[in-house]
């Protein structure tokens, strides 16, 4: 009973990073994950960051008919 | 034994989908079962994706998990970020599925349910997956180089220009018969209106909240953005029932096309986190539960189909629009089958985000087969309806008659009774005014849907409630369309004119914007105005143009992966793209010379332009009439001339091909292939 509550908790929980990552709402913390590791110079702030996502991201056909 | 046990659970699969196909193609009489279409496409896809895809990845391909992505390679935390592959699936998905799934399959429906499901089945299978998947993996190895760089530098540089000028051609008969799509749903509607209007303000607010607020919270955002959408959708019928409030919000096709043209207009110019973002955030998670609920309706409902599987409009004589199946079934569904416009979604983030090249088949192959499982259940929401309901909603009163009970003793002749009492009272079931003379597909497809939903939840007091959360989810999804493919034409057309005059290409400057935007919202706008003053009803000349131009834009693409895959030396398995090439190319050329050529006025361009002509030489024309008949008839030569010249170029750029395959089939010329070096992954194989 136990092992099932676990599984469900865990699946739900791959479920709801999966969601944030789909969304956008985890990009800001995997670039700053990874501004950490390589250590290059002071990250984007989350404005910063948040604007030149979409920049980026409607600048190139993303939508399809 | 495990593989004995494979073999039996795949071919078990396999005559499951073939019974179902058979089922669906023989059946006679009785209406059919809507689980007959649900099992003949979900086990041919997976026959497909299990044996179809895998062979073309391991033979075709040569797909190698051992060589680092461009993700890898480049990682930078901003554009090339690996992701999951369940995650990018997701990205790709939202982003191939547009409103096209769910139009053309309802305007095919015309001939009936069997000439479109079998076209989406067997065109997703071996053309379009096959389409995206290729072009996803020939961007990866070029580190997600678009689909007009590739064209460039592999198949010739008359052969880029080509495609860089098709892509933009394209991209505005899209929009603009997309946008002809909405006004037709909205056009003496104010509910619906209403409800498509608050959808601004909304966006706004939500803009503002992710920029000032919470940059980067799009999920507290959306969920705060849906249920204000949601409650719009409801706040409609109250604005529909005041009779002070309806007249304000009840427009006529001109009127909001003007409004239409001016929103892509502000989109396109304005900041992108304001207006253009919030509202693609919206309507993702809206597109999500919509095609979810529609599945699972269809699923608990399973309602049955009750149009033919063959109509007597086969003979070309169709109101919806004119043609026969060959080629204009094929060219109907475009999105759903195979989509040139995909191509420039393969090719654009997707390659950058791809963790390893073993992810290429599911997300490419595996996205558009779910595509086409969409359009598969829009026909089937379409056929759920009574077929007179159908052609009444879809008819444009110009061949059937203006007033309801004209239209209705039409339709019943033509073998599909349906009275004027059905329809007066479904529009008010529906809370619409009228539901005749709304071709487009939106209408009639959020009826069968509502239809399909209140037999699920809430019966027929929610009928209302339903349709206009179909069609408002139908419109974000073409608004979204429309203002992100204003901004990216904008861009491309910045990038064009930048060659010409330097400021002009200058993307943060402003008058550069206005000026380009004003020019991209104009082309379109002339397309949709046309669209909205044609006698015929727009959709009628627009969406076939629409799937001409995409199906070339699909054989340039085909072509540029045929060519890169000879430079590799594919040559054996090169049938593979060669097929579906050449069928496109039948499918298009064929459909092109009769829009162009067609002596009959209802499907050829010129002989309509003709017709019209002589009517007005012949004095039949009162004059007060005459200036905006000689409009129509120079929108049709006008729109002859683009089928021309799209089909020209994609020819020119067919021979450049196939001179470049000659010299590289005979061995006259070392192939040179503009791949990135193979560099190998530093992650752990497996995941």
């Amino acid at each position: 009973m136990r092992r099932i509550a676990k599984r469900t908790r865990r699946t739900f929980t791959r479920f709801w990073q999966g969601l944030r990552e789909w969304c956008g709402d985890a990009a800001y913390e995997k670039y700053l994950q990874r501004a950490r590791r390589e250590g290059s110079g002071p990250p984007l702030t989350a404005t910063e960051f948040y604007l030149e996502q979409m920049n980026r991201k409607y600048s190139r056909p993303n939508r399809c008919c | 034994m495990k593989r004995v046990l494979q073999i039996l659970l795949w071919s078990a699969v396999s005559l499951v989908a073939a019974a179902a196909l058979a089922t669906i193609a023989f059946h006679r009489g009785e209406p059919i079962n809507a689980t007959w279409f649900v099992l003949a496409a979900g086990c041919s896809y997976l026959v497909a994706y299990r044996l179809y895809s895998s062979f073309i990845a391991a033979k075709l391909l040569a797909l190698d998990n051992s060589r680092a992505t461009p993700s890898e390679r480049r990682e930078d935390g901003r554009d090339f970020v690996p992701t999951n592959k369940w995650v990018l699936f997701g990205h790709h998905f939202a982003a191939i599925a547009g409103p096209g799934p769910l139009v053309g399959p309802t305007l095919a429906a015309q001939f009936g349910y069997l000439p479109g499901t079998l076209w989406l089945i067997a065109g997703a299978a071996f053309a379009g997956c096959v389409q995206d998947f290729l072009i996803l993996f020939c961007s990866i190895r070029r580190d997600g180089k678009t689909l007009g760089e590739m064209a460039r530098q592999e198949v010739s540089k008359l052969g880029g220009v080509m495609a860089q000028v098709a892509v933009l051609a394209i991209m505005i008969i899209l929009l603009g018969v997309v946008a002809l799509v909405i006004v037709n749903a909205l056009k003496s509607s104010p509910w619906a209106t209403f409800t498509l209007a608050m959808t601004i303000p909304i966006a706004l607010l939500l803009g503002v909240y992710l920029r000032f607020l919470r940059p980067g919270r799009v999920m507290e955002a959306s969920a705060i953005g849906v249920a204000l959408v949601m409650f719009a959708v409801v706040a409609g019928r109250w604005v529909a029932e005041s009779p002070v409030l309806a007249g304000k919000f009840t427009f006529g096709g001109v009127t909001l096309a003007f409004a239409l043209i001016a929103y892509g207009f502000a989109a396109s110019a304005l900041p992108v986190w304001l207006l253009l973002a919030p509202r693609d955030y919206l309507s993702a998670f809206i597109k999500a539960g919509a095609i979810f609920s529609l599945a699972a309706g269809i699923l608990l409902v399973r309602p049955q189909v009750l149009m033919p599987p063959l109509t007597r409009f086969v003979d070309g004589t169709g109101p919806v629009f004119a043609g026969k199946i060959f080629p204009f079934c094929f060219i109907t569904i475009a999105c759903g089958a195979i989509s040139g416009f995909h191509s420039l979604i393969s090719s654009g983030t997707t390659p950058r985000m791809i963790q390893r090249e073993g992810h290429a088949r599911f997300i490419g192959y595996g996205a558009m087969l779910m595509e086409s499982f969409v359009g598969v259940m829009a026909m089937v929401a379409a056929c759920a309806m009574t077929p007179g309901v159908y052609f009444a909603i879809n008819s444009p009163s110009s061949i059937v008659g203006s007033t309801p009970e004209a239209a209705a003793q039409t339709i019943s002749s033509w073998g599909y009774p349906v009275s004027t009492e059905t329809m007066t009272h479904l529009a008010h079931a529906v809370g619409e005014q009228t539901l005749l003379n709304r071709a487009g597909g939106a209408p009639s497809l959020a009826v069968g849907m509502a239809q399909i939903f209140s037999n699920t939840i809430g019966g027929d007091r929610l009928l209302s409630i339903w349709y206009h959360f179909a069609i408002m989810f139908e419109a974000l999804f073409i608004l979204t369309v429309l203002d992100a493919g204003t901004r990216v034409g904008r861009f491309m057309v910045q990038e064009l004119l930048g060659r010409v005059s330097k400021p002009l290409g200058r993307m943060n400057w402003y008058p550069a914007i206005l000026f380009s935007s004003a020019l991209i919202v104009g082309a379109w706008g002339y397309f949709l105005y046309q669209g909205v003053v044609d006698p015929l009803g727009g959709i009628n000349s627009l969406w076939p143009l629409f799937g001409i131009a995409n199906q070339l834009l699909a054989a340039v693409a085909l072509v540029v992966a045929t060519t890169i895959l000879l430079k590799m030396g594919r040559v054996k398995w090169i049938w593979v793209t060669l097929l579906p090439t050449a069928w496109l190319v039948t499918i298009t050329m064929t459909a092109s010379w009769q829009k162009i050529f067609s002596p009959n006025p209802r499907i050829g361009f010129l002989s309509y332009a003709n017709a019209m002509t002589a009517q007005i030489a012949a004095g039949k024309i009162p004059a007060a009439k005459v200036a905006e008949m000689q409009r129509v008839i120079f929108n049709q030569r006008l729109d002859a001339a683009v089928t021309a010249v799209l089909g020209g170029m994609i020819l020119l750029l067919l021979i450049e091909a196939v001179i470049q395959w000659h010299a590289i089939l005979s061995r006259g010329r070392e192939p040179i292939l503009h791949e990135t070096p193979y560099v190998a992954t530093q992650w752990a194989e497996g995941d």
